[in-house]
């Protein structure tokens, strides 16, 4: 028998102590299902290079990094500056109720952390088939999170803010399990907000479905410390005539990965994944997508930006699957990488698995440096090299960025990415 | 205020500009004319201060200060302005902002008020008015999807709302119909002065009935070869570089 990571032992060998503090221990299913989880990862281990889906992303660090001990000193959190209409909050992986702003919220609403829901008799399951080990890790230690509905028919205006904050006092995970349901007709836009200072592991696992003619506008700040490990996979659902679109923007992590698999599963629905991320020093950005279509007649697109200065290094997996029935759907895929020193690197890997004939697939990546011949252009004209060359950043990242709907994210994205700018 | 001394510069290991001698005077308009490849483009960019033109010997003042050792955002904050042959198109960026930028960039270098929206807006409306532009254009990025006239203007735009001390202007006329090449001699007579000169790269003698020289110098395989006035640009249309470079 192989032998597994160290800190996959240290997660088995607490595991006992472990489910006396973690919430369902007097209900037999759930104990069950994390006895479960536990299994399945104890034969999986933390996923490594011998893992096609993780060949360009290296855990290995997280040993050392992420050790068993609780951190020493809490840093004190500041507060995110993104205002959100009702809010949930996590503090270091744990609902905050003082923190959260859940009063008068609409009819059609509901939000609840995963302890509420638990206690009101939710179900939380594992799929046999399952065969990523950080769900199974995650189904073993998940700890809090939250569940979010929102009734048939209900148009939610304003934003549900989720905001994570992390103290790095809690090392070893933040292992949150996350539901999203809107049921026919319903629509609502979310923002995630993932903060945090010194050195932990988050590892939020989300579950979305969303109903026929719903729609879900889910924005993700990925704003986590430099030294931190964020691993995050998100299943979403997508029923006839529901629209999905997801936009992650991404500046913090030692580490992270955004893995966003999609399943469309009725006709004329829509999956939109798009994204930006900045990223310098030594940090590692990694964005794995699976779109599923189904059936016939849907699509989806993304289109992810990334810019990596110092020794940063990207990563874009995203597959497209289309069954062999599923005709006319169209999907597209586009990555766009710049490479701000010689240094920073990008993988991409675009693969198209399509088993219907009549498709309109497109896939494409590119990455390259800032034009020379437009740094010169703006320079001789007064502008001075560093606001020539932030000029041109924005300009790359310009398009992305407008193809946000929500105003305000939209403007807030731009903020952080000028304040990206500002501080090379 | 110009005064160029045995320039010489490579461009990837291999000399382009061997030997170059020239002084422009406050006030003077020259033209430089030469065959393809005589290094008019390369002597344009050496003095803007493009990365990769390497400067092997010589020298170059520009009032008084040594041009080489300053940045491209600072000899353009100067006052030099080059009208590139190719402008670049820029994704992404859109005109106006762009020309904000570079407009406050040197009114800041100067140590002059930067102009809010308002004030830039009614300033470039007046010289888009002047130079026959429509105003979309602005809303557009930076010369993409330009048409080759479409890009030239825009250069005399720019030029137009920078006020340059010394414009270098680099075949600004080829691409131009007749009535589009008035205008850009326009935008150069306009900015005409005592203070204000000017240095016009060009093939054709046909732009320097609308933007008449003080002088005239053929530039061939690096070096100049002759000067004269301006009955020098007639000459060569009539007779061709050759017999002239091998006079
Ligand atoms: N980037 C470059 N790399 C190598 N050779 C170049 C480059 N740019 C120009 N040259 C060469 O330098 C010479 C002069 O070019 P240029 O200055 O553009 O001439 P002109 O503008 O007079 O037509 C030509 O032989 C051209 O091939
Ligand atoms: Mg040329």
């Amino acid at each position: 028998m192989k032998s597994l990571s160290a800190l996959a032992q240290n997660y088995i060998d607490r595991f006992e102590t472990a489910l006396e503090t973690l919430p369902g221990q007097s209900s037999r299913s759930i104990s069950e299902l994390r006895k479960a989880g536990l299994e399945k990862f104890a034969v999986q281990d933390f996923p490594n290079k011998r893992v096609e889906e993780w060949r360009f992303t290296n855990l290995s660090s997280m040993t050392k990094d992420v050790a068993n001990e609780d951190g020493a000193g809490v840093s004190a959190l500041t507060p995110s500056l993104f205002e959100t209409d009702y809010e949930i909050v996590f503090i270091d992986g744990l609902f905050s109720e003082e923190q959260s702003k859940l009063d008068g919220l609409p009819n059609g609403l509901s939000i609840s952390s995963f302890v509420d829901a638990l206690e009101n008799g939710a179900v939380f399951s594992l799929n046999s088939e399952e065969e990523r080990s950080l769900i199974a890790l995650n189904t073993a230690f998940m700890q809090d999170g939250f569940c979010i509905h929102v009734g048939e028919k209900t148009k939610i205006d304003g934003i549900v803010g989720i905001k994570f904050k992390n103290s790095g006092a809690i090392k070893n995970g933040a292992h949150l399990r996350n539901r999203i349901t809107l049921d026919t007709g319903a629509a609502l836009t979310l923002i995630e907000l993932h903060e945090g200072d010194g050195s932990y592991f988050s590892n939020p696992v989300s579950h979305i479905s969303i109903g026929e003619g719903a729609r879900l506008d889910h924005y993700k700040l990925q704003n986590e410390s430099v030294s931190a490990y964020h691993l995050a996979l998100t299943d979403v659902e997508v029923q006839k005539q529901g629209i999905y679109k997801n936009f992650s923007f991404s500046v913090g992590g030692k580490i992270s990965r955004n893995e966003l698999k999609t399943v469309i599963l009725g006709s004329d629905a829509e999956s939109h994944l798009d994204g930006a991320y900045l990223m310098r020093g030594d940090q590692h950005c990694d964005t794995t997508t699976l779109t599923e279509h189904k059936v016939p007649k849907n699509i989806s697109n993304q289109t992810y930006k990334g810019v990596l200065d110092d020794k940063a290094h990207g990563v874009f997996q995203g597959k497209i699957h289309i069954a062999p029935d599923a005709q006319q759907v169209a999907g597209d895929q586009l990555s766009k990488a710049l490479l701000l020193s010689d240094y920073a690197a990008v993988d991409c890997k675009p693969e198209l698995e399509i088993y219907a004939d009549d498709v309109k697939c497109s896939h494409g990546a590119t990455s390259g440096e800032l034009d020379d011949d437009a740094l010169f252009y703006l320079q001789a004209r007064g502008i001075p090299e560093l606001e020539a060359r932030k000029i041109l950043i924005e300009a790359f990242l310009g398009d992305v960025l407008l193809s946000i709907d929500n105003e305000k994210v939209r403007e807030y994205f731009s903020t952080r990415s000028a304040h990206w700018l500002k501080q090379s | 205020m110009l005064e160029i001394k045995d320039l010489r510069a490579e461009v990837g290991g291999k000399e382009i500009l061997k030997g170059i001698n020239l002084t422009i005077n406050s006030g003077e308009i020259h033209a430089v004319m030469g065959p393809n490849g005589a290094g008019k483009s390369t002597l344009s960019y050496v003095l803007s201060g493009r990365h990769g033109y390497e400067v092997t010997g010589g020298s170059v003042m520009y009032d008084g200060q040594n041009l080489l050792d300053m940045d491209p955002d600072v000899r353009a904050c100067s006052g030099i302005f080059l009208a590139f042959q190719y402008p670049v198109e820029i994704p992404g960026v859109a005109s106006a902002t762009f020309l904000k930028t570079a407009l406050n960039a040197q009114r800041k270098f100067r140590g002059e008020e930067e102009l809010d929206a308002m004030q830039f807006l009614k300033l470039v409306r007046e010289k888009t008015k002047e130079l026959d532009i429509k105003d979309d254009m602005l809303k557009r990025a930076v010369n993409v999807g330009f048409s080759g006239g479409e890009k030239k203007r825009n250069e005399v735009l720019q030029m137009a709302l920078l006020e340059p001390k010394l414009m270098l202007l680099d075949e600004t006329d080829s691409g131009l119909d007749i009535d589009a090449l008035k205008v850009a001699a326009e935008g150069v007579n306009r900015l005409r002065s005592p203070e204000r000169s000017a240095l016009i790269i060009t093939h054709y003698q046909r732009l320097l009935d609308y933007i008449v020289p003080d002088f005239v110098h053929v530039l061939a395989d690096g070096k100049i070869v002759k000067s004269g006035d301006k009955s020098l640009a007639l000459e060569l249309e009539e007779k061709g570089y050759a017999e002239i470079s091998a006079a």
